[in-house]
């Protein structure tokens, strides 16, 4: 590897995500574009992900069609936008199991300041800001009582799906009408491609940046790689889980918020689960659980990956009571894959002593 | 001038550091010198704000100084080298050599300009690695380069120095003293803490020596100082035990039936080439080398971690190595490593769990349960025997000094009862007096019959502790140096030049049993 030209590389990368790049014509951009894709710890799930649909494709050609991908994507947007979060923290070493039930009481929240009258735009926003606050209360919990993450958010969990329960009184509560703004916007799309899965592009695209190229980001993945030699070097450990906290608690409220724009009501019982799926969704992408490591693109992939086992298990007709012991079987088989290649590929690399 | 004045810090009922006094001026390198346990890593981590002391102020140039952590440290122009390295291993190298104080542009981490601040730092050092290598995949010399590199990059007023050699080869350890001098020059004070009394007659000014939590010599010139006398004053009453080199026999034939470690034949690519080596029971043998000559690939091989390209490893008993570290250690194969955060010791376990590790539950040899009664007691043997510093075996690994903890590794293997000992860089961080006391240990497992393999990055423990050492050359057996040839000055030149020395002559004969005395390099 040249040194001179190495920083250079990252820099560039760094101004403009993977998601959304193009090669700046010339063979040599084209080369390098192709390296940098060959070097990024997504690969796997995005070659997965192909290998699926094309899989699919070849028993239901219908499945290739544009507006069905689409469709998954879609469906793909709210465990992505948490997966992104999710990817944040368990590159800190933490975890937040209640993004599921902050989903559904922000989604609620934006539905009923809509009821009482609030703009629809000014009730999304407030929905992401309450999606913050959830978020923040996490972190206080977590640094006052000093509880590890798991079991301080178990306990939100429960804690923030019981209000949404409470105060929905456990029906259904409509948001803006399908003619406002809000909801045109939500439900539209641009050339075939839904807004939502648009988000979640920004969204990846905007967390890449900001966790390999702000100091934010190289904090949170150095505390995660070594949380004692972080507090060692002054890094302000409290503050940086705190602000990770938010930001999973915002993009909550904003997956919460895109729901109401597209499905126009909030549902209490929405988004159970999701806390397993968008932390698989991670994994699955090569989010590392032991902490120092993370790709949002990846994580985002992997929702994606799973919203194609999803919808292919209905091409194939499998029976509705047999959905999660696939999609389990799935998760295993991509993450039990994904650590043999890696540990591969560790194997290859290493060099110097091994002792 | 940095100056520390009654400075106490006690853990529980431990108490570090006894009220302490330190000047250290600007221009002079200040030796802190003392056995394990002292007090001089907790010294340091006070000094750079890492630990809040019980009682006692810092001044920095006459102003009195108040900070909390490396961070503020760094803004007042102070730099440490920590003992236990503190990178980040997930990270790449530059990203690991600004923490809290990346440059930025347009909010953005900019890492072209971390690279041309960084350069010249790396290069200073020798320190030849790419910029976007993961830290977890450098070996330990060059971690802790990358950690003075980090201290360096801040251009400090004062550096703190905690062991920052203690994994480094003579050649690495010389280029950091150039440094130093360097430093001198431009008025930086330093402190520097090392248990490598030559290199402290080598670059210091002068000397501060602790003992249990106190000074008990306050800077004295170094001129005035000599080996002996630094001994005497770190082990103060105590027995002073000095490692002498030994006289060797000149003899290095053995009968061909006694049971032996062999490795024939060994190839890995890249590493070692055809390697034969027989090493046979009650013999120990030091491996010496460059930087990725293959000495440290043969402990690896050894130890069934590396599965060689081609050829065997026999071991004494007849049967071949299994190809994995775990089947090795049920063989009886046991590696103690200078490295001991990654494969020493756990360190939020207490000491007698450490201990017993390898016995009871490697080897099952306490059955289904372990019978902890027991591991305790022995822990408690090895911590008298090895002079471990502690309150009680049941006190958490982490919670040592970092010398105590590296005694600890010891103690675990040596109650596996190995037969074959693999030791790399085994004694690092550990004091003069402690030092003695293993290399005798080793002699009796000798003696009882053990197999032993030594690299280490000190050519001259080598020539203290070993009968026979085989320097490496590029993957091959370059020389093999017994008797008269076996001494530090011989083995830092076979290994940097890659020429066996010439025929001593007769008298001291130098016979070889298995081939050629490197003839093939
Ligand atoms: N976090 C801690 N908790 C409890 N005791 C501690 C802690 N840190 C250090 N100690 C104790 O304080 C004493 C001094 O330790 P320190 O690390 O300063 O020794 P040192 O002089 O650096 O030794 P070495 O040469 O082995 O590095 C030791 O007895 C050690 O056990
Ligand atoms: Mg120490």
């Amino acid at each position: 590897m040249s040194e001179a030209t190495a920083p250079a590389t990252t820099a560039d990368e760094n101004a403009q995500p993977p998601a959304g790049r193009q090669p700046q014509g010339g063979g040599s951009g084209l080369r390098r574009f192709g390296r940098t894709l060959l070097a990024q710890e997504y690969l796997g799930v995005l070659v997965a992900t192909i290998a699926l649909v094309l899989l699919i494709g070849a028993f239901y050609p219908r499945f290739l069609q544009f507006d069905q991908l689409m469709s998954i994507l879609n469906s793909a947007t709210y465990i992505g936008i948490l997966a992104c979060g999710m990817a944040f923290l368990l590159a800190m070493r933490e975890l937040d199991l209640s993004v599921g039930s902050t989903y559904a009481l922000t989604a609620l929240v934006c539905a009923m300041l809509v009821q009482d009258g609030f703009n629809s735009w000014l009730s999304a926003l407030l929905a992401i800001v309450a999606g913050g606050l959830l978020g923040l209360f996490n972190a206080l919990l977590i640094q006052y009582f000093g509880l590890p993450s798991i079991v301080a958010t178990l306990a939100t969990l429960a804690m923030y799906r019981g209000l949404t329960l409470a105060l929905s009184e456990g029906t259904q509560v409509l948001g803006p009408p399908l003619e406002d703004s809000f909801s045109q916007v939500f439900t539209g799309d641009v050339a075939g491609v839904p807004v939502t899965g648009i988000v979640l592009i920004v969204v990846a695209a905007l967390l890449t940046v900001v966790l390999r190229s702000t100091p934010f980001g190289y904090r949170v993945r150095a505390i995660g790689s070594n949380p004692d030699a972080a507090a060692f070097s002054g890094i302000p450990v409290n503050r940086v889980r705190m602000q990770a906290f938010i930001l999973t608690g915002v993009l909550g409220g904003l997956a919460g918020v895109l729901t109401i724009g597209y499905l126009g009501a909030a549902d209490p019982n929405t988004g159970t689960g999701y806390e397993l799926q968008a932390i698989a969704a991670a994994v699955i992408g090569g989010t590392s659980l032991a902490g120092g490591r993370a790709t949002i693109v990846g994580a985002a992939l992997g929702s994606v990956l799973l919203g194609v086992v999803a919808s292919g298990l209905a091409y194939f007709s499998v029976p509705i009571n047999w959905n999660q012991f696939a999609l389990g079987a799935v998760i295993l088989g991509a993450v039990s894959l994904d650590s043999y290649v890696r540990r591969r590929r560790r194997q290859a690399t290493a060099r110097g002593p091994r002792l | 001038m940095l100056e520390a004045q009654g400075i106490r810090k006690a853990y529980g009922g431990v108490v570090a550091l006894a009220g302490v006094d330190l000047t250290v001026l600007p221009g002079s390198v200040h030796a802190l010198l003392g056995e394990n346990g002292a007090g001089k890593s907790t010294l340091v981590k006070v000094l750079v704000g890492a630990v809040t002391p019980d009682a006692g102020v810092l001044r920095l140039g006459g102003r009195e100084l108040r900070i909390t952590n490396t961070a503020d440290a760094v803004d007042n122009g102070i730099a440490v080298v920590s003992q236990e390295l503190s990178l980040f291993p997930d990270l790449d190298v530059l990203s690991n050599l600004f923490p809290m104080r990346e440059p930025l542009r347009a909010g953005l981490v900019d890492r072209r300009r971390m690279a041309e601040l960084a350069r010249p730092v790396l290069d200073e050092l020798g320190l030849d690695v790419g910029l976007e290598q993961p830290v977890e995949q450098l070996p330990l010399d060059q971690r802790q380069l990358l950690e003075i590199a980090r201290a360096l990059i801040t251009n400090p007023q004062v550096l703190i120095l905690d062991e920052p050699t203690s994994a480094l080869h003579a050649r690495e350890t010389e280029r950091l003293h150039d440094v130093l001098r360097t430093l001198r020059k431009r008025e930086v004070a330093v402190v520097y803490v090392t248990h490598h009394l030559e290199d402290v007659l080598a670059v210091c000014d002068e000397v501060t020596i602790m003992r249990d939590g106190r000074v008990a010599v306050p800077s004295v010139p170094a001129r005035s100082l000599t080996v002996d006398r630094i001994v005497q004053h770190m082990l103060g009453d105590k027995v002073a035990a000095i490692v002498e080199e030994r006289s060797h026999q000149g003899d290095m034939s053995f009968d061909p039936s006694t049971p032996a470690l062999r490795l024939e034949n060994v190839t890995v690519g890249g590493e070692l080439e055809d390697v034969d080596l027989t090493v046979p029971c009650g013999r120990i043998v030091g491996l010496a080398g460059v930087a990725g000559a293959g000495h440290r690939a043969v402990l690896s091989v050894a130890s069934g971690v590396l599965r060689p390209d081609r050829g065997r490893i026999v071991l004494p008993g007849g049967e071949p190595l299994k190809n994995n570290l775990r089947g090795a250690i049920s063989q009886g194969v046991a590696i103690v490593s200078g490295d001991r955060k990654r494969y020493g010791v756990m360190l939020d376990k207490p000491i007698w769990d450490n201990v017993g590790q390898v016995s009871s539950v490697a080897l099952r040899r306490d059955g289904m349960f372990l019978r902890a009664g027991r591991i305790r007691e022995r822990a408690a043997e090895h911590v008298k025997r090895l002079g471990i510093k502690t309150p009680s075996v049941d006190q958490e690994v982490g919670m040592l000094s970092g010398g105590n903890q590296q005694k600890v590794v010891f103690a675990k293997w040596l109650e596996a009862a190995p037969s074959v000992l693999l030791l790399d860089d085994p004694t690092r961080g550990i004091d003069v007096g402690a030092k003695a006391e293993i290399y005798n240990l080793l002699r009796e497992l000798a003696d009882r019959g053990a197999v032993q393999l030594v690299s280490s990055s000190d050519p001259r423990e080598l020539a203290a502790v070993c009968d026979e050492v085989v320097v490496f050359f590029n993957g091959r057996v370059c020389a093999r140096l017994s008797g008269r040839d076996l001494d530090a000055h011989t083995i830092l030149e076979v290994m940097n030049t890659g020429v066996p020395p010439r025929d001593p002559g007769p008298g001291h004969g130098h016979p070889v049993p298995d081939g050629a005395p490197g003839g093939r390099s």
